[in-house]
């Protein structure tokens, strides 16, 4: 079965400083059943391929040298049959707007980021987005998103020390989410 | 991306780690052992192991799994199994203890008490393995902080199949010619495997992770962190497999430690670097009491190795390597192990009860939970004592050694009084204690997120 894929390009939102998260995320969202993405960036997109793996695709990456990557994703075989799998934290049932609010909390001592994060979660409104640096994975603030049934995704930035992660706040607040294990 | 949640059964293991502490100490205060009683007599075999395996192994193994996951960001295998691993360590610790009073002839009930504390740490540690080992296997490539787990995981392997092959021919199982060589000349090779692979490779891997993450300084992995680590594990490779090799072709043991020393000392100097340079490098000015206790204790590793450079270049390390394993045992691992308690007790008690209502009221901060000023003055006294204990040891005057210890008994408990004080939120101011749905959390046992 061959795939045809959608092409997107976030090379120039990249280079202009953009956040291109959710332009890959609605693109994937438009997917039509058995399509694939193509997707074009100006580093190596590991966050997103976890994020799209949760999503049932599989992946290819090839660099194109000026360190572009191209990267396809298919559907997997499992996902043909299942397309609604997905993994806590990272279910994606909706579009991703920009984000809201924006924390830089590179310099503040730990636990500090983490407080923060929830703090602004609590103050704002469902579907919106926070998007927030940090200086390590915030490893204790995942099961706390996920039990106030934020979704997330994050990653580090090309630099290697900076993490960022955008949290989506949920809908139904304080209810645990069904996956969450 | 699945983020580490906490260990559920972490704290009933550091409490068992600290009495047998606390026991180890009265013990040395009491005159028990070494230097009261030979190196290789029952009793002195009684305290190292109360001290190796109860108080180090057992805390190291509750730390490790509640830090292997934070070291690789994914939740551990198995959270039950940790409680039946403790079941079988705690067993299998108690037998072995009663196998060498049994030894000594103090117990007298005729029963294979050697043989089954074998089988019961094989099992506890077995145990152990599988479950850090699995949490580590999924998360490949590790990062440089887990691949000094890994290391100390295979070393904690070699040292209790040292140690089953010293409970099997010393409890008559088995007469194997080569097993019988082994038992003779191994005792150094298991001590190495122990507190060299298991505890110290362990630790100095947590502590890159640990020191960077308190004191915010920049995550080390780079080309001297990384020739460190492979100087380390071939140092223990070589004193491991080639110091069984050398035994088994009756060839010199001292001549393979001596090339394990050697690449053991590379990696402890680079190691040491990197340390000076997390402290240099950090963003945190004020930095908090476990960091810096925590550079008290690896000032005494760095004395150790001065000591075993001197000892050695005189001629006489062989009569006083007691008084090194002591400095490494107590200033070393026990001092790391005490400082970073007193972060990582309060941080995972603040977790537990205020992580569920942050951002929804008024919590108190981590910091909130400890006194340091008046943790600092049992600390200090600690290390001191330790430092003495250890001139008392080298200069071969057993009373002055009792005080010393009985100084770090009272230096321990009063470190355990502020643990169980951060445990039971007793220093938090009343207006944020308990805020609405917060209780004071189990002493022995965390409530899981989600639960």
């Amino acid at each position: 079965m061959t795939t045809s894929f959608v092409e997107v390009d976030v090379r120039p939102t990249l280079r202009a400083g953009g956040e291109p998260f959710g332009e890959i995320m609605d693109a994937v969202n438009a997917l039509k059943p058995g399509e694939g993405l193509r997707l074009l960036a100006t580093f190596k997109p590991v966050p997103l391929l976890s994020v799209l793996s949760s999503k049932g695709f599989e992946h290819k990456m090839r660099e194109l040298g000026d360190g572009d990557w191209e990267v396809l994703f298919s559907p997997s075989a499992a996902a043909r049959t299942q397309p609604e799998t997905g993994a806590p934290g990272i279910r994606d049932d909706g579009a991703w707007p920009e984000p809201l609010r924006h924390m830089d909390n590179r310099d503040l001592d730990p636990p500090e980021p983490m407080v923060r994060i929830l703090a602004a979660t609590e103050e704002m409104a469902p579907g919106e987005v926070l998007s927030a640096l940090l200086c390590r994975e915030p490893i204790f603030l995942l099961p706390e998103l996920a039990k106030r049934g934020h979704t997330w995704t994050g990653g580090f930035e090309p630099d290697g020390t900076t993490y960022k992660i955008l949290v989506r706040i949920g809908g139904s607040r304080g209810a645990p989410p069904p996956a969450a294990a | 991306m699945l983020g580490a949640r906490l260990s559920r059964w972490t704290m009933s293991y550091f409490a068992a780690a600290l009495i047998a502490l606390v026991a180890a100490e009265l013990l040395m205060a009491l005159g028990y052992g070494y230097p009261g009683a030979p190196v290789e007599s029952a009793e002195t075999l009684v305290l190292v192991h109360l001290v190796a395996l109860g108080w180090l192994s057992l805390l190291m193994c509750g730390a490790l799994f509640q830090f292997v996951p934070v070291l690789v960001a994914r939740p551990l295998y198995s959270d039950s199994l940790p409680l039946p691993t403790l079941a079988c360590l705690v067993a299998g610790l108690a037998t072995l203890l009663l196998g060498f009073l049994q030894m000594d002839g103090i117990v007298s009930i005729p029963f294979a008490f050697f043989p089954m504390a074998a089988a019961l740490l094989a099992i506890g540690f077995g145990l152990v393995l599988w479950n850090l080992g699995r949490t580590l296997w999924v998360a490949r490539p590790l990062p440089l902080p887990a691949r000094f787990v890994a290391v100390g995981l295979c070393s904690i392997a070699a040292t209790v199949t040292f140690g089953i092959i010293f409970t099997l021919v010393l409890g008559g199982v088995t007469d194997n010619p080569h097993l019988v060589d082994v038992v003779a000349s191994g005792v150094p090779l298991h001590a190495i495997a122990g507190l060299g692979g298991w505890l110290t490779f362990t630790a100095m891997g947590v502590t890159y992770r640990l020191l960077a993450m308190f004191m915010l300084a920049p995550e080390l992995g780079g080309p001297r962190s990384r020739t460190g680590f492979y100087c380390g594990t071939a140092a223990l490779a070589v004193a491991i497999v080639g110091g069984v090799t050398a035994i088994c072709l009756a060839a010199s043991v001292t001549l393979v430690l001596f090339a394990a020393g050697l690449l053991g000392l590379c990696a402890l100097l680079l190691y040491g670097a990197d340390i000076l340079h997390l402290y240099r490098a950090r963003k945190r000015r004020m930095i908090e009491l476990n960091s810096r206790m925590a550079a008290f204790a690896i000032a005494s590793l760095a004395a150790s190795v001065i000591l075993i450079v001197v000892l050695a270049g005189l001629g006489i390390l062989a009569q006083h390597v007691a008084a090194v394993v002591f400095l490494v045992a107590f200033g070393w691992l026990s001092g790391l192990a005490l400082a970073k308690l007193y972060k990582i007790a309060a941080f995972l008690t603040w977790l537990e009860c205020y992580g569920p209502v942050l951002g929804k009221m008024a919590t108190p901060r981590v910091q909130d939970l400890t006194v340091e000023r008046r943790a600092i003055g049992w600390f200090l006294l600690y290390f001191v004592a330790v430092w003495a204990a250890t001139a008392a040891l080298l200069l071969e005057m057993p009373v002055v050694f009792q005080i010393c210890a009985g100084l770090m008994l009272i230096a321990s408990l009063g470190i355990i009084v502020q643990l169980v004080r951060i445990r039971q939120l007793l220093d938090v101011s009343a207006t944020l204690r308990l805020p609405p749905g917060v209780r004071v959390p189990l002493l022995l046992r965390c409530s899981v997120q989600h639960d």
